[in-house]
């Protein structure tokens, strides 16, 4: 799979996913117009790299300081095919990430902590500074 | 050649060329008196008639920007300057060659006389006229001169006594002669006197190939000045102005082309400065033309937006009328016994969020949804859910919160078609209901993805209800599972259901940028409990938008806050 890279904007995340080191990344705030637009060619190329079975470890970084509904929505869609790999033996980590104090951010992560048994689910908690 | 009628060469030729368009302007509207106008367009400066003010006709100066007439400038030029210097060189070499003749015949003159009297001072005896024989040698000697013509001696009486060389008088420039006196003792009248005559014609040979000279002198002046001029007429005048003509002939069309200067550019060179100046209104022209443009078809532009936006602002104004119809009366719950305030603010004058009030069979119910999207899409899915409501609330009379959330999530899912044939909506809505028993002081509260948010004091209490929301497209067998909450009522508490654009206030900066959050919003409804709701809400308001600091919002806001009144509420004690 060819490597997602693009530049944040005031509405949607910096995206990176570089699927050939394993390690995926979104940072910013999310809040497209058109969430399914955003974030459908990202699934899909989720989905194609899990579907071809390397088996290679994937570490998916979100530090997001707002997302809103729909974001959520495809962000649970993303998390869902990665815990479905997990369950079959491939090693993914979610590393969620939040300003310490965030509660908003935090206990979105919390929820999200909860869909995965399988794979793992970390809580990153950043300093203010 | 045109070109003899000089000062305006140009402009008539420019006249010859546009008699076919001035046909079509002046003649054809009759013979009336010329206007002021009338020259201009004669001379092909016409303006265009019709609407489109700046704008030259094409070919206005097509005449003028013709090479033809830039040769009749040359051969008017030629034609001025010529006869000018042909006859201030003749004259000069004329002049030149007639006092050369002048000096010439003084110095015959001389000559003439200092012969004679050189002559008639050897004669001078006294008695000399006596035996005039013996001086005829020294006369004849006189005759050496390759000039000499003729010589006579008179005596004082004035007759003849000698007299040689030819004698017949020829014109008088032929020969130049002069006379003697033979003089005697000082202050005695002369012995008699010696007239002598010399040819001029050497002389006059000479003049004449003086002026010949003068002539083919002129001449060769005249071709080379002719040859000159016109060398750098053409080179320094018609070449630089032929290039100004074209480039002005392309700006007429609106091709903005400069004229080439090629670096040749000379600050004393008249026509390099006026082809630079012209290149500057050139470049100025485009650019206003340019902009003059840009701005219409921003103008344009502007204008559709605006039509297309005032079309948009006036339907979506429309439908924000519709929308807040389909909300209930804020003072739908005053006979239950509840204190009930309202923020409800879509981000776009419609939205996503929704709320209900009613009294039905004594029961108080308290809706807050809060469905996927905002503006347009949002308000739709709220008309789903008010639907869906209705028909749960008064066809199939539930009235347990929980059931209502579980049967709403099913309504939803078949009106949007998202139970498992290929859906193409993955929407939903967060949803929390309250049902107030007056009666029993009992508040029933069931979520999903919608809290209760219960402030007692300085006590804040959260109950979150289910995760997941309602409706999206889920997994076979997946059923939403709401858990229902019992609350006994006490005096003072006060409650509220919000949808998170309440609590997702963007503000800050730097590194303490973050959402406001459930925790900021509550702690300032917790610090302002002793207001009246109505004003609780209002500084909340007010709150959210000093801690968003200019950030735009978010989302659509919902906020209800309700508690009973403290006569409906027996004291706990």
């Amino acid at each position: 799979m060819d490597r997602i890279q693009l530049a944040a904007t005031d509405r949607s995340p910096q995206v990176d996913f570089d699927f050939a080191s394993g390690h995926l990344s979104l940072r910013g705030e999310s809040y497209p117009e058109d969430a399914a637009a955003f974030f459908g060619p990202l699934l899909q190329a989720l989905r194609a790299h899990l579907a071809d079975q390397s088996g290679a470890p994937i570490v998916f970084e979100v530090g997001l300081a707002y997302f809103n509904s729909s974001s959520a929505k495809a962000l649970m869609n993303l998390f869902m095919p990665l815990e479905d790999a997990a369950e079959e033996g491939r090693s993914v980590t979610v590393r969620w990430h939040f300003v310490d104090g965030d509660e908003t951010i935090e206990e979105a992560g919390e929820d999200f902590a909860a869909d995965f048994s399988h794979a793992r689910f970390e809580m990153v908690r950043e300093p203010v500074a | 050649m045109s070109a003899e009628a000089t000062p305006s060469a140009p402009a008539q030729a420019a006249l010859g060329q546009d008699a076919r368009p001035h046909a079509r302007g002046g003649s054809l509207r009759g013979a009336g008196p010329r206007r002021s106008s009338d020259f201009l367009e004669v001379a092909g400066f016409v303006d265009v008639p019709t609407g489109e003010p700046g704008t030259m006709r094409p070919g206005a100066l097509r005449g003028a920007a013709r090479g033809r007439d830039l040769d009749s400038l040359a051969h008017t030029l030629f034609l001025r300057i010529y006869p000018v210097i042909a006859v201030v060189v003749l004259v000069t070499q004329i002049g030149i060659a007639w006092v050369n003749y002048r000096d010439q015949l003084h110095l015959y003159s001389e000559r003439a006389d200092l012969m004679a009297s050189l002559a008639a001072r050897a004669i001078a005896r006294p008695d000399w006229s006596a035996s005039p024989e013996i001086y005829r040698r020294q006369v004849e000697a006189l005759s050496l001169d390759p000039a000499f013509r003729s010589v006579t001696l008179r005596d004082a009486a004035g007759t003849v006594l000698m007299s040689f060389g030819d004698q017949k008088p020829g014109r008088g420039f032929e020969r130049i002669t002069a006379q003697a006196d033979i003089p005697a003792e000082p202050g005695a009248a002369a012995q008699g006197r010696l007239n002598l005559a010399i040819s001029a014609e050497g002389l006059r040979g000479n003049a004449e190939k003086q002026a010949l000279l003068a002539v083919v002198t002129s001449l060769i002046l005249m071709l080379a000045f002719v040859l000159t001029l016109h060398a750098n007429v053409r080179r320094h005048v018609l070449f630089p102005l032929k290039r100004l003509l074209l480039a002005m002939r392309e700006v007429e069309h609106k091709r903005w082309v400069p004229v080439q200067l090629d670096g040749a550019f000379r600050a004393s060179n008249e026509i390099d400065v006026i082809s630079q100046a012209f290149n500057r209104m050139v470049d100025g022209l485009r650019s206003g033309d340019e902009a003059k443009q840009l701005l219409q078809q921003l103008e344009q532009a502007h204008h559709k937006l605006e039509d297309a936006n005032r079309l948009v602002m006036e339907s979506i104004g429309y439908a924000r009328r519709i929308q807040s119809s389909v909300l209930p009366d804020r003072t739908a719950l005053e006979g239950t016994g509840l204190d009930v305030a309202v923020l409800w603010e879509p981000l776009h004058l419609v939205g996503g969020d929704y709320f209900w009030l009613e009294e039905i069979d004594g029961l108080g119910i308290l809706v807050v949804a809060d469905c996927t999207g905002h503006g347009v899409p949002g308000a739709f899915l709220t008309l789903i859910v008010a639907t869906a409501l209705d028909r749960l609330l008064h066809e199939r009379s539930l009235r347990d919160p929980a059931a209502i959330l579980e049967a709403l999530d099913g309504m939803v899912r078949t009106q949007l078609r998202q139970d498992g044939r290929g859906a193409e909506s993955d929407d939903g809505l967060d949803c929390g209901i309250c049902v107030w028993d007056r009666a029993r002081g009992e508040m029933r509260f069931a979520g999903a993805g919608t809290a209760l948010t219960i402030i007692d004091g300085a006590a804040v209490t959260r109950i979150r209800g289910a995760r997941r929301g309602l409706g999206y497209p889920q997994r076979p067998g997946e059923r939403v599972a709401v858990e229902e909450t019992l609350l006994t009522v006490a005096p003072g508490m006060s409650f509220y259901l919000m949808t998170d654009g309440i609590t997702d206030q963007m503000g800050g900066t730097g590194p303490a940028r973050r959402l406001l959050g459930h925790r900021g919003v509550t702690d300032i409804l917790a610090g302002d409990q002793a207001a009246p709701l109505a004003e609780q809400v209002a500084r909340l308001d007010a709150a959210l938008t000093a801690y968003r600091a200019g950030e735009a919002r978010r989302d659509d806001m919902t906020l209800l806050a309700f508690r009973p009144r403290r006569d409906t509420v027996p004291d706990a004690a």
